[in-house]
């Protein structure tokens, strides 16, 4: 018999692939008034021995659904774990019905026509209530309280945040009407090194400079909002983020 | 009460709530007793019982519910079961511990308890009619619908056996009851899902 994780899978639609892991919209249960979930199937390579393969793919499973919850408890927005079946390398979370930041920024869109795509980012913010510079904030915000919680995401892009659409939840803020939610926890771990907070603005810095180069004066109000919300703990981590400003993401070993 | 497939599986699941249930000393006397008996009528006592019977102030929400049957039908299919049946699993899922003889005390049927959540996980040959008759001869009861269930939830032992006081996402929901309600939930659902990686 075929394991039933992966007869679900077979029955579910895929949305995306990369090279770790592949990500469908699916349905655990037959009554319609259920919501869908997100399964991210971390699929067998062949390139490693199948006992490692199985033991990688469980441990990562398992750092992923724990790093979720540590933000859960920590009040950071992220989407919940809905099913785990670590043996065949799945995890199940809250789907969220929404937009990636990553299209609702200048240069975010990919190659279509420019003009087109300005218009669309604007009607995009304008769907979902929210001025960039709100945005920006937001996403300083989320960072600050996910490095309080002492998780590292590993990964920050704007690819890796997501808007909920405000007419699929309740906002529980007075004054806006979407969320930012954080998601892809694949690369995360725990740290409280201020080093390793540092190297994850860092990378989110380059990604944001590279994808949208015309929205990099806007970086800064994100970078002042999660100075803000860090308190004390943001003395050490901007002087280290200016360490690694000058010597890239990795740590030189010489000496 | 409520029945839903699991397409991927060839099982039926079905639901029940129920209030004002007068008689749960005598039940979980009754489903220790069938536990142990020997022979036919063994048996048949254990049949007549076959079901999970949750203290169902405990419960959050429906999802939180179908979360810990998912978890526990996944686990009987992969011959992962760390209790005897799929639906003293439902209970083990529930309890964010790993001792059994806790699970049951806290999430299942006590001398206490008023009211149930019943759940069947059954064959799809089996008709949700029948199941509904042996529910209603079980346990004594009125039924009620699901949406009743926010109602029942005791919030503050939900809080207490998930230790859930301490964590910053409660704080700051603290004086808005609702929204304290989906982070607690929120949190719970996703505890229940991720119970097999957690230890």
């Amino acid at each position: 018999m075929t394991s039933p994780s992966l007869t679900l899978i077979s029955t579910s639609t895929l949305i995306s692939q990369g090279a770790e892991a592949k990500v469908y919209k699916a349905h655990l249960t037959a009554d319609p008034s259920d919501a869908p979930i997100l399964l991210k199937h971390r699929f067998r390579k062949g390139y490693r021995h199948p006992t490692l393969d199985g033991s990688i793919t469980r441990t990562r499973v398992a750092g992923e659904a724990r790093a979720l919850l540590k933000c859960l408890r920590s009040g950071v927005n992220v989407p919940g774990v809905r099913m785990v079946d670590a043996s065949e390398g799945i995890l199940g979370i809250e789907w969220i019905d929404g937009q990636s930041v990553r299209k609702l920024l200048p240069g975010g869109a990919g190659e279509d026509d420019e003009e087109q795509e300005e218009d669309d980012q604007i009607d995009l913010l304008q769907e979902y209530d929210i001025s960039v510079e709100i945005l920006m904030q937001l996403i300083g915000q989320e960072i600050a309280k996910m490095h309080l919680a002492d998780v590292i995401h590993g990964d920050l892009t704007t690819s890796n945040m997501m808007l909920r659409h405000p007419s699929t939840f309740k906002s529980c803020h007075a004054t806006l009407r979407t969320e930012l939610v954080l998601i892809d926890f694949g690369l995360s771990y725990h740290s409280s090194l201020v080093e390793d907070k540092a190297v994850d603005l860092y990378v989110l810095e380059r990604a944001f400079t590279s994808t949208h180069p015309d929205a990099e004066p806007l970086f800064a109000s994100a970078m002042q909002a999660y100075e803000q919300r860090m308190g004390k703990e943001w003395a050490a981590i901007g002087r280290r983020l200016d360490d690694v400003r000058l010597r890239g993401r990795k740590r030189s070993m010489v000496g | 009460m409520q029945s839903y497939k699991l397409p991927h599986f060839p099982v039926c699941v079905h639901a029940a709530l129920y209030t004002n249930v007068s008689d749960s000393d005598s039940l979980r006397k009754r489903l220790i007793a069938a536990s142990t008996a020997e022979g036919l009528d063994g048996e048949r006592e254990r049949d007549a019982v076959n079901f999970s019977f949750i203290e169902a102030r405990l419960i959050t929400s429906v999802n939180h519910l179908r979360t810990a049957v998912y978890q526990a039908v996944l686990a009987e299919a992969q011959g992962a079961l760390r209790t005897k049946t799929v639906h003293s699993e439902i209970i083990w899922a529930l309890n964010p511990t790993n001792n059994i003889s806790e699970a049951m005390r806290r999430y299942g049927v006590s001398d206490a308890s008023t009211s149930l959540v019943v759940v069947r996980v059954a064959g799809p040959e089996l008709s949700p009619e029948v199941i509904e008759r042996d529910m209603d001869a079980t346990v004594k009861g009125t039924k009620a619908s699901f949406t009743e269930l926010q109602d029942l939830t005791d919030w503050a032992a939900v809080k207490k056996y998930h230790k859930l006081g301490s964590d910053v996402a409660v704080r700051e929901a603290k004086g808005d009851l609702e929204r304290e309600r989906i982070v607690v939930d929120d949190i719970v659902v996703s505890s229940v899902a991720m119970k097999s990686v957690m230890g």
